[in-house]
């Protein structure tokens, strides 16, 4: 069961622990401890919120986040995979219109053997809004078995509509696996088209591409009725 | 009168390149017509054309379909109006399934139309025997659209897609190109079902036996270089089978 929080900023998981947890609202900082084989799934919507989140990891611990964010603000995650075997994924989406301003940080640490680390990130921006993803991942020397994985895509719904990707990989150690890529376009003009010869207006074709691209990262969500509520929060954000 | 469909003098281009140079065809309702003609002739950019491709500018000509201005209508109106297109090379969807495409597609044509919107229980008993009929499965359905599916899977989910919208103007292109013996005939079959009064046909291609068994067209056109240059009945497929396109090809070289 999922138990519902609001503007939590401290958040253990003691050994051994499970917990799926749901917050709506966001205090301006969180600090999550997962102990050793301890296991959190952790849904957050923020609606213009600023937060730093940091986490800790623990031996086998995992750690799985999703994030909707909308609208204008700060979002950082500081992860240290401090135990061994740990696993830490960082999902998010993102949705921006008018004149929104936004910067989704993360800063993922390898700093112990064996450990995974997942980020798909993906958002929306319309109108003259803008993003920045700042996304990071440290591989400390001599650590060994580190797999991790970022990528960081975005749709840009109009032609004032700017997002800026800087990932920053620091990979000190040689035992390595460790896949990164970002990619910024517009929709696909042929999926439009094939769309509307099936009658399908134009401004609909767009939503419903633009729900597709995001649903990638809402589709692992295990909630299914929270999956699908904050899915249309997310197709009423695209359509203004 | 003006036919049905009458497309007048049609040039085309793509870029700085003219495609279609002068295409004249016209069609009336309840007919079955089909386009034979070398490859690059214009075909495929005849049938986007007519549904309203923005990549290909309409240089002069016209085209009236029901006794509107079809060229003047965008892409969702055509649909809307009853046109549609089987594409030769069906565009992949990910994250949208196929009875979720169809279900926005069928209810913007029943809206369009002044029509209720169909409710989940309608919506999937349509849809159920249409599956049937074509041998698509529930599968098939909760896939997204051509994302993975097999060259003949896809033409297959196109006659499909046909069935559901149930248009007026019917262009398959290529439909049966990439299909096995059963699945020719299972499509064939879809074709047949919907021959309606009411209903037109335009069928490309290069398969004879094909078109003379399972389509048995009302006329053939032969378009070469972007032009039709020669029209006739189901004889033309026999003179296509036994000498090929060389006769219709003489001046009419780009
Ligand atoms: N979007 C495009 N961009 C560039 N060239 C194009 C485009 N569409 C068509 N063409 C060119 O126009 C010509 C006609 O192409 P089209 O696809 O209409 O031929 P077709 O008759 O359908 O051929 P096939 O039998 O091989 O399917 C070809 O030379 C093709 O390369
Ligand atoms: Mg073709």
């Amino acid at each position: 069961m999922a138990e519902h929080l609001e503007k939590a900023d401290e958040l253990m998981l003691k050994p051994n622990e499970t917990r799926v947890v749901v917050e709506t609202a966001l205090a301006e900082n969180t600090a999550v401890v997962v102990g050793d084989d301890a296991h959190l799934v952790h849904y957050r919507l923020s609606d213009g919120a600023n937060n730093a989140l940091t986490v800790k990891l623990g031996k086998n611990a995992s750690y799985d986040l999703v994030t909707v964010h909308l609208g204008s603000g700060k979002l950082s995650v500081y992860a240290d995979l401090a135990g061994e075997g740990c696993f830490c994924r960082s999902d998010a989406v993102y949705a921006l219109n008018g004149d929104e301003r936004a910067e989704i940080k993360t800063d993922f640490r390898h700093n112990a053997d064996k450990t995974t680390s997942r980020q798909l990130v993906k958002g929306a921006v319309g109108g003259r809004a803008k993003a920045v993803f700042d996304g990071g991942i440290l591989i400390p020397y001599n650590k060994k078995a580190i797999d991790g994985a970022q990528q960081h895509r975005a749709l840009l719904l109009s032609k004032t509509a700017e997002v800026k990707a800087v990932p920053k990989l620091e990979i000190y150690a040689d035992d390595v696996k460790c896949a990164h890529g970002s990619a910024i376009g517009t929709l696909n003009k042929d999926q439009l088209f094939y769309l509307q010869t099936r009658g399908i207006d134009e401004a609909q074709a767009r939503r419903i591409l633009t729900a597709a691209f995001l649903n990638e990262v809402l589709d692992t969500m295990r909630i299914p009725e929270l999956r699908d509520e904050w899915g249309r929060l997310i197709g009423l954000k695209n359509d203004d | 009168m003006s036919a049905w469909l009458e497309i007048t003098d049609l040039h085309a281009n793509v870029g700085d390149k003219p495609i279609l140079k002068g295409l004249s065809l016209s069609i009336n309702a309840g007919e079955v017509h089909v386009i034979m003609g070398p490859n690059g002739s214009g075909k495929s950019t005849l049938s986007n054309v007519l549904c309203g491709d923005p990549r290909y500018e309409v240089t002069a000509g016209a085209v009236a379909f029901k006794g509107r201005d079809l060229l003047t209508m965008n892409v969702e109106e055509r649909a809307r109006a009853g046109i549609f297109l089987a594409f030769q090379n069906p565009i992949e969807i990910p994250g949208v399934s196929m009875s979720t495409f169809m279900k926005y597609a069928l209810n913007a044509k029943r809206k369009a139309a002044g029509l209720k919107e169909y409710d989940a229980v309608s919506f999937m008993k349509h849809i159920k025997i249409r599956a049937q009929a074509l041998e698509i499965t529930d599968e098939m359905l909760k896939r997204p659209v051509n994302v993975g599916f097999s060259g003949g899977e896809k033409k297959r989910l196109e006659t499909f897609q046909m069935a559901v919208l149930e248009p007026d103007f019917c262009i398959l292109d290529e439909m049966d190109s990439g299909l096995d013996v059963d699945a020719v005939k299972v499509a064939g079959n879809g074709v047949k079902i919907m021959r309606s009064p009411e209903r037109s046909f335009l069928v490309i291609s290069h398969n004879i036996g094909f078109l003379h068994e399972q389509i048995r067209p009302d006329y053939v056109h032969i378009l070469v270089n972007g032009r039709v240059v020669e029209n006739g009945g189901a004889e033309l497929l026999d003179e296509v089978r036994a000498n090929g396109f060389a006769r219709f090809q003489k001046g009419t070289a780009a």
